[in-house]
């Protein structure tokens, strides 16, 4: 009798620290998500983002331990949370390379002629770039 | 769309479209790994990898920032910096 007790007792801590470690998963992936968008923020998002990668993988792994040690219903809801979060961040990373043509234009070159319509709705002719210094930013107009 | 927020963020420079990516294709600078960029028949098929470019005044390349990764770009400092080094 006093044995099976103990073993309940044993789950049922097991349980609670398992709920802990779901809420602690959790945790990590906010605080490194606020740390993130706060470095984007400042456009200074580290070029080695090991440390992110690996905060950003904890957190599932500390998700799928909590199921493991079986936690409260709460505590899944928590662990979910990390794992999807934890996974999409870091496959975020892992396709945010650019990769651009095999002979993009360099330092040295000079501009290839192109016409555009500015937001005016008149004609860009690059031969109006000549006569000062400019300067050029490709960027996405949308998200 | 761009006409109407250039008041709101006080613009001064030339803003060009290139919805085609035809200027984008003629500095080579298309992004060719994944991207999310808008998918359809009439929406470009990819984007441009952020790039800024110095040119001087006879229209050649005198500097040049091409991002290695979406997620992380040259803030205006580098550009002032750049500007600095090759204009003064």
């Amino acid at each position: 009798m006093d044995e099976q007790k103990a073993v309940m007792k044993n789950a049922a801590s097991s349980k609670t620290l398992g709920t802990a470690l779901a809420f602690a998963a959790l945790a990590l992936l906010i605080a490194t998500v606020i740390f993130w968008f706060n470095l984007a923020n400042k456009v200074s998002i580290p070029a080695n983002r090991t440390l992110f990668v690996f905060a950003f993988l904890l957190a599932p792994v500390l998700g799928v331990a909590s199921f493991v040690m079986k936690a409260r219903w709460f505590g899944s809801i928590a662990a979910v949370a990390a794992i999807i979060g934890g996974v999409f961040l870091t496959a975020t990373i892992a396709i945010s390379r650019q990769q651009v043509a095999d002979n993009p234009i360099t330092v040295g070159d000079t501009v290839p002629y192109f016409t555009a319509v500015d937001d005016q709705g008149d004609q860009f002719v690059s031969d109006m770039l000549y006569g000062t210094p400019t300067v050029i930013k490709f960027f996405r107009a949308h998200w | 769309m761009i006409r109407a927020k250039r008041g709101v963020h006080r613009l001064k420079a030339t803003m060009l479209s290139d919805r085609d990516l035809a200027v984008t294709d003629a500095f080579g600078l298309r992004n060719q790994a994944i991207h999310s960029g808008p998918i359809g028949e009439d929406a470009a098929e990819a984007l441009p990898v952020p790039a800024t470019l110095l040119l001087d005044k006879k229209g050649t390349v005198l500097w040049m920032d091409v991002a290695e990764n979406y997620q992380r770009r040259q803030g205006p400092e580098v550009v002032l910096a750049a500007l600095r080094a090759h204009l003064d």
